[in-house]
Formats: structure tokens, sequence, C-alpha cells
């Protein structure tokens, strides 16, 4: 394929909206009074330049970080712009607002802004006196400033952005829960425009009537770059709900669609389910969802029986089966890695539970066998590349099973500050183009399927979490023996659940149960969804002695975890590894009937 | 409205919001312990404000980690007259 024209830079693109009246955002309760908020594309660009104009002031300069939690979208936008004007790099931060969370809030703020080395913290007005105990711990900290004074009159401005390259970093967007060493991906100004313009031009195909409808986070990468960033380049109107309004009543999110002639939403697997359960009789009545171009879907794995709950049930609505759209993304791609066709129903793959767990293949499933149902994520985005690969670079065939690798302009330029994790993954100047995605998946027919993860990245809710981090957690539990806790996901209803592997000699499991669940939830925001206690020397682990968390994940999928003998100690011990279990394990018989069990579960 | 007891209220709420049968609550339970996940948490907020027809600001939340926490913010919140207990 020939290269990518030169896509519009998003600071070039919001310059050029000078004159662009009729369109533009609205913030759903965002002004003093209440009421609607609304900033034209013109509006929008005048307070960005102000908002400029008052980093500027500060000092600040090209290249600098600019840390913000700001809860409320009509003063993170044009915050998150201004400092793209004035060439400085934000780093978005989720804020404070999850029921009695505030110490392990303040910890994972501390970690990331010690990592992200920001010069400034603006933060939303109402949250300011939460956060003033970190700027004694973050050494670069210079001060921190309410964002309401950013948008004060900045008369006589200097109206023109800071000249930018495609190479210069935009910003970093952290997505993990670790806190001990948060990775933040570094987005380019390059990399930016590559993805937006490819979404909006070439896979949703931004027209003048559409509105986007949000409750996304702003500080989430499908949020930030897929409901606004790409709408302020394709100048699509766009609404957005604050997501705790969401969270709190989901139906919101329809209703909006709905009073706002909504045509583009995007949103993980989660809030489908989440809708799909909570919409009453009277609202389905009255709802007109049939203007729904794109009811993207991503950010988590996807459930075929979630988005066909949700597409049968809206039907009534005018909701069209094709505007389900599965797409597949992540960070380090900047955002979006590929789309199904807009004109595609929702797409299954049936495919041969034996020889995936076998051989690694996808053979399509005869009749009367054991199938698996994998949804379709679509072709790749146009100029780039998806490629399966083997753990040596080798590319696979077509129906083989392996590493996810994506190719393009619009791969991130790494981790910032972190050579090690970017080379890893395949980024940065040392790298072959390609990112290792961490996810397992095939291709057939052009198109690519998600099939698992070899990274043990949980994803909960549409967020990520390390499992080491909740392990350390769970090993602070009086009773669990030290480094004995594994943990790891099952599919759930409408997400991944979190699941507890732990040994302990404690008689008195029902307590011990409780004190884990409680301390996971304290630390992380996570609830677990199961706890499994078993004797010293059960959990598998490997001839040096670490815990195998996928194989114990497959032992207690399958419902064998602690019936397959008791691992014994010992240098002699530990190669000589129970019978039965070696012979489960070189079969994948553990992982068939694990298949089974979360087939029957999803179905 | 006259006397709201929260801790009936939530056991009430987490049935209603979450399918979840909560028994022995008392004022220092701690929300987190109970094993909701943060949606069905932040849902239970919401069930709390419209029963109570208040508006517990965002950025109260994050300190709310018991239940008496839970009745002291809605106490904060609720028009004069009305006796919150737990």
């Amino acid at each position: 394929m020939n290269p990518p024209p030169a896509p519009i830079g998003l600071v070039e693109s919001l310059d050029s909206a000078r004159d662009v009246h009729d369109r533009g955002f609205t913030f759903l309760g965002g002004a003093a009074d209440g009421t609607d908020l609304v900033y034209s594309f013109a509006g929008l660009r005048q307070e960005a330049i102000k908002r400029a104009h008052h980093l500027r002031a500060l000092g600040l300069t090209k290249g600098d970080r600019v840390a913000m939690v700001i809860p409320d979208g009509q003063e993170f936008i044009p915050t998150f712009l201004g400092a793209l004007w004035a060439g400085l790099v934000p780093v978005p931060l989720y804020p404070p607002l999850a029921l009695g969370k505030l110490d392990a809030f303040m910890e994972a703020l501390t970690g990331i802004l010690i990592a992200s080395t920001p010069r400034v913290l603006v933060v939303g007005a109402k949250v300011k006196p939460l956060l003033w105990s970190v700027v004694g711990k973050v050494a670069t900290l210079e001060s921190i400033v309410d964002s309401s004074e950013l948008g004060k009159p900045a008369p006589g401005a200097d109206e023109r952005p800071c000249p930018l390259e495609p190479g210069d970093l935009a910003f970093l967007q952290y997505t993990s829960g670790s806190t001990s060493a948060p990775k933040g991906v570094m987005v380019t100004h390059g990399s930016l425009a590559a993805n937006c313009d490819t979404i909006a031009k070439l896979a949703v195909r931004t027209n003048a009537s559409d509105v986007g409808v949000s409750w996304l986070p702003l500080y989430h990468d499908m949020g930030l770059i897929g409901h606004v960033l790409t709408p302020i380049i394709a100048r699509v109107t766009s609404v957005f709900i604050p997501t705790l309004s969401f969270i709190k009543n989901a139906t919101l999110w329809l209703e909006t669609i709905h009073k706002y002639k909504g045509t583009l939403s995007f949103a993980p697997n989660f809030a489908y389910a989440l809708v799909t359960k909570r919409a009453r009789a009277d609202q389905l009545a009255r709802w007109d969802l049939s203007r729904m171009r794109i009811f993207g879907c991503g950010a988590e794995p996807i459930n075929p029986g979630t988005m066909r709950a949700f597409a049968d049930k809206f039907a009534q609505c005018g909701l069209k089966p094709e505007a389900i759209t599965p797409c597949y993304g992540m960070a380090e791609a900047t955002l979006a890695m590929s789309f199904v066709g807009l004109d595609q129903p929702l797409k299954t793959d049936a495919i041969d539970e034996a020889s995936y767990h076998g051989e690694q293949t996808a053979r399509p499933a005869a009749q009367g066998k054991a199938q698996l149902d994998v949804v379709s994520c679509g072709k790749v985005l146009p100029f780039h590349e998806l490629s399966i690969q083997d753990d040596t670079g080798r590319r696979l065939a077509e129906r083989v099973v392996g590493e996810i690798c994506f190719k393009g302009p619009s791969v991130a330029a790494g981790y910032w500050q972190n050579p090690e994790a970017t080379r890893a993954a395949g980024m940065g100047p040392e790298g072959n183009g390609w990112l290792r995605t961490g996810d397992l998946g095939y291709l057939a027919e052009g198109e690519i399927y998600i099939s698992g993860r070899l990274k043990d990245i949980l994803i909960v809710n549409g967020r990520n979490y390390y499992p080491q981090r909740i392990e350390w957690a769970v090993e602070e539990v009086a009773g669990v023996r030290k480094g004995s806790a594994v943990v790891f996901s099952r599919p759930g209803k409408s997400s991944e659940e979190v699941v507890v592997c732990a040994e302990t000699r404690d008689p008195d499991r029902e307590a011990l149960r409780a004190a884990i669940v409680a301390k996971v939830n304290e630390d992380l925001q996570l609830a677990v969804a199961d706890v499994r206690l078993v004797p010293p020397g059960v959990l598998p682990k490997t001839s040096s002695g670490k815990l195998q968390r996928r194989k114990t994940r497959e032992q207690y999928l399958a419902d064998k975890l602690g019936k397959e003998g008791v691992r014994t100690m010992g240098d002699m011990g530990q190669r000589l590894l129970v019978a039965k279990h070696l012979a489960f394990s070189l079969m994948g018989r553990a992982r068939h009937s694990a298949r089974g069990i979360v087939r029957r579960f999803l179905s | 409205m006259a006397d709201v007891n929260i801790l009936e209220l939530f056991q009430k709420a987490a049935l209603e919001v979450d399918n979840r049968k909560l028994s022995g609550l008392t004022k220092e339970t701690v929300i987190s312990s109970l094993g909701m996940d943060s949606v069905a948490v932040m849902e239970l907020v919401s069930y709390f404000e419209e029963k109570l027809s208040v508006r517990i600001p965002d950025e109260e939340l994050g300190r709310v980690r018991t239940l008496g926490d839970l009745r002291d913010c809605v106490a904060r919140h609720l028009p004069p007259g009305t006796q919150v207990t737990a």
C-alpha cells in the first residue's frame, strides 16, 4: 500500500476551526447553573488559546509535563487542548471519585506523578482540597493550579500555537493499575494524527450529520482519543455525559443518544451489559435509537452474548444490528488497530475447541463437535498491518494462534523513561516496527480474532490491573503463606472477574476469605469474585520455584485445583511433579475442559 | 421524610440493585469489604440519592469508607428535620 497522505495534526486542525460555529461539544449539566454548556469548535479554540496563555505564564515551556486531575469534561478538554497548543505534554489522570478509596487513589496518583515528572498539576476546583498532600511527595512538582484559574480572560493572548513536529511528544497515557512501576505510553503528535485521521476518514467515515455521545472517562484512551480528539479533527458534534452520572444511572447513556439524535458511541463490554439490565419498559417504548450508525465495543474482551442481548433488547427502539461494531485497540497503538465493517453485523467464528487447545490452530468447527465462539474485530486500519507472530518474531499462517503484532504510523513512541519496557514491546528506535500487543489471536480472511492474552493483565470494567500488585496485597493478609498468592481473571457476566488463589495453614477459611476480599477491595478498588484457599504445596510452580499463574488458572477453570496431587518441596521433588498433573498438562486436557466451563458460562 | 435507618436502607438497596442479601451490618461495616464491584457501589449511592432526595457531592465519596461514614455524609445533605440513624 502507498504511504498514507500526511494527516493534519490536532493542533493545526483546532487552529483551522476559527470559523466553525455550527458544530462543537455539549457538556451535560456543565454550566454553573446546572444547564448544558455548549462550545462550538471555534469557541473551543478560543478557550484553548486562553488556557495555553495562562500555562505559558506559569513559566512552562515546550515538552514540560502538566499532570491533570480534572473530573469535569468542560474543564478537562479545554485545559488539555490548551496544553497541546502551548507545546506542553499533558498527563491525564483519573479523579478520586470512587467510594471510600481516597487512600488507594493518593498512592496510585503519587506513583504516576513521581514517574512522569510534571512541573505543574492542574486540578478541578472540587478535588483540589483532597490533593494538596501530594505536593511534598513529588520532587518535580512546583505548583497545583485550579483549572478554573486557567479559564479566566487572557486579553492579548498570543494566538499562535507552538510549532510542532510529528515526532514531538503529545501526551503521556498511563493505562495500568500498577503503582510501583507505572508505564506511560508516549503518544506523539504524529501517531495521534495518523490514528485520529484514519479512524475518522476510513473506519468511522464521519459525516456532517454525525453526533457522538460519550460517558467515557477522559483520562482513558477510548474516551479521550476516540470521543474527543478524533471528533475535533473530523468536526463531529459531540455530547459528553459525566462518567459518574452514567455509572450511577446507566440508562442516561441511551436517554442522551435519544435526546440528542446520537449516531456514534463507543463503550466497553460491561456498559452494554449494564444498560441492557437497567433499561425499563417505558424507556424502551419511548427511545429512538435508529440513527445510531456505530455502537463501538472495545477496551475489554467482547462477550458475544452480551452484544447479542443488547442488539435484541433495543431492536424495538429501531437499533440496527449492524450498528454493533466491535473494534480492537490499545494505548500503545495510540488507540485503534482494527474495526468491523460498518455494514457488518456482529460476526463470530465457531472454531474447533480441541484443535485450538491442542495445536493452537483455529479450524472451523465441524457439526456436533465442541466449539468456541470468537468475535471478529474486523480488518486492520488502512495504512497499517496486523500479523500473528510466534515468540521469535516469525509470522504465522492464517488461522494459527500466536501473538498479535501491529505496525504502522499509529504506533506510539514507547514508554516514558522506560527503555526496557519499550524494547520488550517492540517499540522505539531499536524495534523493528512491530508492536507486540501481548494479546493472543489469529487472522482469518483478513479479519482479526482475539482469543486470549499472553500478558497476565486483568481487565475489569475496562481498566487494566497487574496481577502482581493484587498478589502483593493478598500476601499482606495474616494467614496467607508468603509468596503463595496467585491472581487471575475468569470470564464474568459483563466483564472479567478477579479470582484469588492462595496457600494457607489457617483453619478458619471463612474469616481469611473475608479478609482477602476486604484487603483487595481497599487497596485496589477491586471486587474479588472468588477466593480459593488450598493447603501449602498445591499451587503449581516452575522448577525454579516461581508460581505458575497460567497453569493455576487452567486448573481452577477445569475445577482441578488441588486435585492433581501436592507439589512436593525440595529440588528433587520439584522435578518429580506428580505424574497425573504432568499428563494433564501435556495433553492439554485441563485447558480443554476449562474452555468447556467458560463456554457454558457464557452461553 | 421522617427517620431514616441507613443500615436498613443499605440492605434494601443491595438487594434491589445488586441482588445481594446482606446481614449483620453495623455502622462500622466497611463498604468495600462487602465484595461488591465499584459500579454496583455507585449504583447504591444513586439509590440513596433517589430515595432520600439528596445529592452527595462527588468529591465527598472518597472519604466514605464505612456505613457510619455514609450516614454522616447523607445527614450533612438532608433537609433539616430528618433524622438519620444507623
